[in-house]
């Protein structure tokens, strides 16, 4: 059976719960003097437009989307918070969700005090918080000061304590918003151990997070939330992939990210064109669907010796070679090539218009562009090159090709991103004075 | 209204440890402490006591002792009805985070003050005893009158609390209509004192408030039972009230979290 089965779920909010406006006698008299009734519809804000998603019993899941798809809105449905407004939703098993630490806590009772309530808020009995006190007490690490008033806490004391209630209650299901990074390194790795624990006991986790890192460690699976509908739902690498390859076409197209709640089509990213899997519905962007006028054919990275591998030295050169083919005739196409390092952090970007480079114009049906690394000079680490054809003017005119990967190494250490050219010198004699500054 | 109660009985650990806390909490931190549940009334009672003993004079035996009877269980009224207004739109930390019945906290706040009530009986008996006054076999009809008052006041807070959601005028307006209610009811003053044959019949069967307030009064002040056919009606009326408020209060529950 499985743990949670989402149908058609359709989630709408009333713009003035949003915007907080309240209604008052005088808001209310103002708007009824003025004869003022907005129509239904456009005082309506659409979160989620019809989700369908099935979580198995015992399965990982992690919920990826960039702000304002619809993540939360969704936890809050499945935690119960919020009814849908059309759709059902079947939860099978007991749920408890750590949307927020510390619950109803009460800044002048103590951590003692405060575990009970806060446990019964969270579901449990009170017999079955006085059973967990003592283990309660002793995985928040709050020794002596479990007596002290929860007002006197550090903000990470506080957050230890409301992590150990949380994940004491033993539930069927549980739902996490972005909580995980509690605490010092020590409290992280024992929060982290506590999750194993519940992946082991065969508990069911769904898992909202920006920590695309967490998603590929933790999850068994992955589903992709765009612009409040399911745009992908599968292997958690994947899935991050077609994330983050949609989320630099969309920087790259400059499209504006507004919330998607508040744009008219959903604010969904950009189409991935020609990638390996067939993508789930995507609307509002409508010149996406329409074949892009260069195709990039092979993307290879080539060391200085000749092998195509992935693995350089610092001090080493590298070679890019694309091989494209173009639709039609083009005249303002160019290329730009973006390295980043694994984490996301862009190390350096530039394009073919940037550095002026003369390109034959219109650019030949197939050809080969060659981008020459005399020397990488990067740190040690691994790191994606990603290349696209654009117009001058940064209309994407390829894309779909995934970020080569290629791997640093360095029989130096050093740290940081980069490794300048540099010299040691040593000069015997008088250090010369500085003028008196300060 | 059966589904309103079954989860609250299912959550009755809750209910229980909130109270409890509302009780401790409230007067944590002061050096009396607990003291400060009989200390209030004792001294709201000091106050009118000697407004209308010594200033105004009134022509009631143990003026001080008849107006404590009626005193307590407005002050229960009221500050539920009172705190009840904003205990939903007050919690959203609560409301937009948890799953949890939301009718538990409008009846944490009514279960309170009636702690606080039964509480500060014994406070009222040793002022009857101060005077000579004790309680009479009448006192079987009490539980009674509690329990119509409890249904009344849980039937009002759920509607108040549950419109002040989206309608926050409502926690001030009720604050006024109390001071006018504590004045339209007969607390300092006897019923029968009030001039006005239609006025007095409009104010004492009208304001269930007065049918309540008069039916402690004659239980603990002129021993003799309540008079039947207000209260029953009253009891009639409120579960009648009950009713409907915990129908509105589940249509609103789930704009709840979406509305703080």
């Amino acid at each position: 059976m499985d743990a949670i089965v989402i149908r058609d779920v359709v989630k709408r909010f009333r713009k003035r719960t949003i915007r907080g406006e309240y209604t008052t006698f005088k808001s209310e008299l103002l708007r009824w003097l003025r004869g003022q009734r907005q129509p239904e519809e456009a005082r309506l804000i659409t979160a989620l437009r019809g989700i369908n998603l099935t979580i198995p019993r015992g399965k990982t899941m992690g919920i990826l989307g960039r702000n304002g798809s619809g993540k939360s809105t969704l936890l809050k449905l499945i935690t119960g918070i919020y009814a849908p407004t059309s759709g059902t939703m079947e939860i099978n098993g007991r749920i408890s969700a750590l949307l927020d630490l510390g619950a109803g806590f009460h800044p002048d009772f103590s951590g003692r005090e405060n575990i009970l309530i806060n446990g019964i808020i969270l579901g449990m009995s009170r017999a079955e918080v006085r059973e967990r006190m003592d283990a309660i007490i002793a995985f928040s690490e709050l020794g002596d000061f479990i007596d002290e008033p929860v007002r006197t806490y550090s903000s990470g004391m506080y957050m230890r304590l409301a992590f150990a209630v949380a994940t004491h209650v033993d539930p069927d299901i549980l739902i996490i918003d972005e909580i995980l990074a509690v605490g010092d390194e020590h409290f992280s790795k024992k929060s982290l151990a506590k999750m194993t624990e519940f992946k082991k006991q065969g508990k069911t986790i769904v898992l909202v997070t920006h920590d695309l890192q967490t998603v590929s460690n933790w999850c068994d699976s992955a589903a992709w939330l765009d612009g409040g509908r399911i745009r992908e739902v599968g292997e958690p690498a994947k899935v991050i992939r077609h994330y983050q390859q949609a989320l630099r076409l969309a920087e790259a197209q400059g499209t504006p990210l507004t919330a998607p709640a508040l744009s008219p089509g959903g604010g969904a990213l950009p189409a991935l064109q020609g990638s390996e899997t067939s993508i789930a519905t995507v609307s509002g962007t409508q010149e996406a669907n329409a074949p892009l006028p260069v195709e990039l054919v092979s993307v290879d990275l080539v060391a200085p010796t000749g092998e195509t591998g992935v693995v350089v030295d610092t001090e080493q050169g590298l070679e890019v070679r694309v091989g494209f083919t173009t639709r039609r005739p083009l005249s303002d196409a160019g290329f730009a090539v973006d390295i980043r390092r694994e984490d996301g952090t862009q190390v350096y970007a530039t394009n073919t218009f940037l550095e002026s480079v003369p390109l034959p114009e219109p650019l030949p049906e197939h050809g080969t562009v060659r981008f020459v690394i005399e020397r990488v000079g990067l740190s040690p680490g691994r790191y994606t090159l990603d290349v696209s054809a654009r117009s001058s003017q940064g209309t994407a005119y390829s894309n779909g090709l995934q970020p080569s990967t290629f791997e640093v190494r360095s029989p130096i250490g050093g740290e940081g991103l980069v490794r300048p050219p540099h010299r040691w010198i040593i000069e015997p004699g008088a250090v010369p004075q500085r003028s008196a500054a300060s | 209204m059966i589904r309103h109660f079954r989860e609250l009985y299912q959550y009755r650990g809750l209910l229980i440890s909130l109270v409890q806390r509302e009780l401790k909490a409230r007067y944590r931190g002061s050096i009396l402490g607990f003291f400060w549940t009989f200390l209030n009334p004792t001294l709201h009672m000091l106050v009118y006591a000697l407004l209308f003993t010594v200033v105004m004079r009134q022509n009631i035996p143990n003026y001080a002792f008849f107006m404590f009877v009626g005193l307590l269980p407005w002050i229960w009224f009221s500050s539920s009805v009172g705190a009840g207004a904003s205990t939903i739109s007050d919690r959203r930390d609560l409301m937009t985070k948890v799953r949890f019945p939301a009718q538990v906290l409008p009846t944490t706040v009514v279960a309170t003050n009636l702690v606080n009530y039964v509480l500060s009986l014994p406070l009222m008996l040793v002022l009857g005893a101060f005077y000579g006054v004790w309680p009479t076999w009448h006192i079987v009809a009490f539980p009674l009158v509690v329990a119509i008052q409890l249904v009344f006041t849980l039937g009002l807070v759920y509607i108040v609390s549950a419109v002040n959601v989206t309608f926050r005028d409502l926690q001030h307006i009720v604050q006024n209509l109390l001071t006018l209610g504590f004045f339209a009811t007969p607390v300092l003053y006897q019923a029968s004192t009030i001039a006005n044959a239609e006025a007095r019949t409009l104010l004492t069967l009208a304001n269930p408030l007065a049918i309540l307030i008069t039916s402690y009064q004659a239980i603990f002040y002129e021993h003799r039972l309540p008079d039947g056919l207000p209260l029953l009606s009253l009891a009639v009326a409120s579960v009648g009230l009950l009713w409907t408020a915990s129908w509105i209060f589940e249509s609103r529950r789930e704009d709840f979290a979406e509305s703080i």
